[in-house]
């Protein structure tokens, strides 16, 4: 295969302008997104710029829902949801999503479901997923996964760009993304978006729906040392199963609207001091009405006919973040030195929260504002060409108000990076991190738990990769103890009492015919000491290549079936396929076969506090057909 | 020299594989940035290039000394690629030297630059003026005309 590739570039060289054939591979090796690759942060997945063109990935989750140890679902409000494996959680604290440097997950509930779930990419450029990491490098808050998304870059597109899409469901998006360049150094890149959501589902006769609609905007304009980000989004959409003990709401309605700014600065010749600001401000209304009465769980109470909740609930709350950031690389001999500082603030305003029997609930919980300062610092040793050693720790300072105690809490990682020939490469690392409860966490938090702790995460992870020619072979292994985890029961937040542990392991391979033709494959396995209520093993096989002016793509993810309190959940096989026409290099347009056998994950619901389960397709059985215009 | 690139370039692919961990800085980019500036200053100027980048960073003078002789100064320069935002006024007159940037915009606004490697639509380009071209006296050879503009 080498020689028939070896041979057809020689041809090409010598019979073509070499200028030409290095244009090419200019572009070939920027769309392979490596620039911002830091390895010392944890185990890496790179969905480059080249990956995503080919597979015609078009929402964030369409790469989600690949990732191994790591499960997307549909919560109860209708929200995609992410949960460490065989778990399904109702909102994810322990996912960090960044936008370039900032980090935009709620103020609320830490989780990025309901403002930047689900994110377009026709503005993105490359997707970096970390395993492991723990906000060490960027003096955020912390994580276990953390979703490092890159935008496209003005001085790369400097051109306008529509895209669209529409499925058989009726769901369809419109984008328009513009940028420019200027003689002074100065670049801008401006993106919108609209997206009708469409989903449907079918529950005891009762049609449950999540449908809405959701703008998204993304301004970046900066120089060569100066970056401003602000992005904005809003969504208004309905329940889905929402919060009623039957889960079926008469009506409800979900609208949340999110801005930021984000100012970054970079110092000194070689940029090394690097400034970062931001605000984020966050406005979210939720209400929903159902006679059989409403699962609020500060709001639930117990008579001898059993539980009861309003038949009318609303609330309208609003999230201050602000942030200070600044942080200083430097080398002293074999040492790579990093130290930050950060600040950071939050505040929770709840502008009304009412019910059928009390117009005026206020606020669930005194906790209404909390001030971080973290302090971190990182040293990468390079002890021999071949071994690298990184160690790091953060401090981080909690500042509460209400009854939740002042407390320090410290976070550290040790790690190495052995690459003992080309061919062969070990990672390996020690991570122990906390993660404290959100404003979400403490209103619902259950009445007989008096305080609710962070939860604290010790885990070692190991990494070997073994490259060959266009071959890469890469198997992981982790293992997990989670301490005082956070666990939402059917009336309110607990720490579970317990450890809790699980393994996985992850074999990885993938083969690359040419530069435009590559299959993937990726299997995980995992253990937990708990019962199930998700998935535990999966894994994916996906192709992609072109020939001429088409490209054609599918993948099959699969996802193991399970049983939970009498329920059997079914193996799940979510195969697509697509294929896709360039007309010219700047318009194209294709067309993508979704969940081919309808054997769609699940995702539980109960109804009555629990007593009793169901499970719903996560998705539907489509067809979307897309074009992409840049001029 | 377009023979050492071409042999480079060649080598390149002989041995491309797949890398297990990046952990050293990542230079191929600019590994290509600096072997088209190469193929683009020796086709323009037929004595010894000796090239200055302002504000040249570490990873740039690294990769770009395999292929040029580095001036640190301007005036001892005869092709000056300017990569990145500086004041125009602090380089040196361009009498007996070629400019070459990285910003179409800059290209077409200040006739010092002769042609200039930039991205539009995702895509690098490369453009020559035809008049500062001719004012200059370069001659490309016959595979740069699709480069060349009429301006």
């Amino acid at each position: 295969m080498k020689i028939i590739v070896l041979l057809g570039l020689l041809g090409s060289l010598l019979f073509s302008d070499s200028l030409d054939a290095l244009l090419q591979e200019y572009k070939s090796t920027s769309d392979n997104s490596l620039r911002t690759v830091n390895e010392k942060m944890g185990h890496v997945m790179i969905y480059s710029q080249k990956e995503i063109r080919l597979m015609h990935y078009t929402k964030l989750n369409d790469i989600l829902k690949e990732l191994p140890l790591f499960n997307i679902n549909t919560n109860q409000i209708g929200l995609t949801n992410y949960s460490l494996t065989g778990s399904k959680t109702t909102t994810s604290g322990f996912f960090r999503f960044f936008i370039n440097d900032h980090e935009i997950s709620s103020g609320y509930d830490q989780s990025t479901s309901l403002s930047w779930g689900d994110l377009p990419l026709d503005f993105v450029d490359h997707v970096e997923i970390y395993y492991g990491e723990s906000s060490f490098s960027f003096g955020n808050e912390t994580g276990i996964y953390f979703v490092r998304i890159y935008t496209k870059s003005a001085l790369k597109e400097n051109s306008s760009e529509i895209n669209s899409w529409i499925t058989s469901t009726g769901a369809n998006s419109q984008s328009f993304t513009n940028s420019a360049s200027f003689e002074n150094g100065w670049s801008y890149l401006m993106f919108f978006n609209q997206e009708e959501v469409k989903k449907t589902t079918i529950h005891n006769g009762q049609k449950l729906n999540s449908n809405g609609i959701k703008h998204y905007m993304y301004v970046d304009v900066g120089n060569d040392t100066t970056k401003v980000n602000v992005g904005y989004t809003d969504v208004s959409k309905n329940n889905y199963t929402g919060l009623s003990f039957d889960a079926m709401p008469t009506s409800g309605e979900s609208l949340s609207t999110d801005f930021f700014i984000n100012y970054t600065h970079y110092f000194l010749d070689d940029k090394s001091l690097k400034a970062n600001l931001s605000v984020d401000a966050n406005n979210r209304s939720y209400d929903e009405t159902n006679v059989q009465g409403i699962a609020i769980a500060p709001l639930i109470t117990f008579s001898q006919f059993g539980p009861s909740g309003p038949n009318r609930y609303s609330e309208d709350l609003r999230f201050i973040k602000t942030n200070a950031y600044l942080s200083k690389s430097f080398d002293v001999e074999n040492n790579s030195f990093i130290t930050a500082i950060n600040i950071k603030n939050k505040t929770y305003d709840v502008q009304n929260r009412e019910s059928d029997t009390n117009s005026n609930i206020g606020r669930f919980s005194p906790f209404d504002e909390e001030t971080i300062s973290s302090l971190l610092l990182q040293d990468s040793y390079k002890l021999r060409d071949d071994l690298i050693l990184v160690a790091n720790t953060k401090l981080d300072y909690y500042d509460r108000n209400a009854y939740l105690k002042d407390n320090s809490e410290t976070l550290l990682r040790v790690g190495a990076i052995y690459t003992p020939t080309e061919n062969w490469g070990f990672k390996s690392f020690y991570t122990q991190t906390k993660l404290a409860p959100s404003f979400y966490n403490i209103d619902y938090t259950n009445k007989n738990t008096l305080k609710l702790k962070s939860q604290e995460y010790r885990f070692y992870t190991l990494e070997g990769v073994y490259t060959q020619g266009d071959s890469k072979f890469g198997i992981t292994y982790d293992h997990v103890n989670i301490d005082d985890f956070i666990y939402l029961t059917p009336i309110g937040f607990i720490n579970v009492d317990h450890t809790i542990s699980t393994e996985g392991l992850i074999f990885d391979y993938e083969y690359s015919f040419t530069d435009r033709d590559k299959i993937h494959l990726n299997y995980f396995t995992s253990t937990l000491s708990e019962s199930v209520t998700n998935s535990t093993k999966g894994g994916y096989i996906k192709y992609m290549g072109g020939y001429q002016k088409f490209d054609y793509f599918t993948s099959l993810i699969y996802r193991n079936g399970y049983d939970y309190l009498g329920l059997s959940i079914p193996d799940s096989f979510d195969m697509s396929l697509g294929i896709a026409y360039h007309f010219t290099k700047d318009l194209s347009c294709s067309i993508k076969a979704n969940n081919i056998f309808d054997r769609s994950t699940k995702s539980l619901y109960f109804t009555n506090l629990g007593m009793n389960f169901f499970a719903l397709d996560d998705n539907e059985r489509s067809v979307t057909f897309s074009f992409r215009w840049v001029f | 020299m377009k023979v050492f690139i071409l042999l480079l370039t060649l080598l390149s692919f002989i041995f491309a594989e797949n890398y297990t961990f990046l952990v050293q800085p990542y230079s191929k980019e600019v590994e290509l940035e600096a072997k088209i500036i190469a193929e683009i200053a020796t086709a323009s100027l037929h004595s010894k290039i000796k090239l200055f980048i302002p504000q040249i960073s570490e990873m740039e003078e690294k990769v770009y000394s395999k292929y040029f002789t580095l001036s640190p100064k301007c005036e001892d320069a005869n092709f000056v690629f300017i990569n990145k935002n500086i004041e125009e006024e602090s380089l040196c007159d361009n009498a007996s030297r070629l400019f070459f940037t990285n910003n179409y915009r800059k290209l077409l606004a200040n006739d010092k630059y002769f042609g200039a490697l930039f991205w539009n639509k995702s895509r690098p380009n490369i453009v020559f003026s035809k008049k500062r071209l001719e004012a200059k006296a370069i001659i490309l050879p016959k595979t740069f005309e699709q480069f060349i503009e009429i301006f």
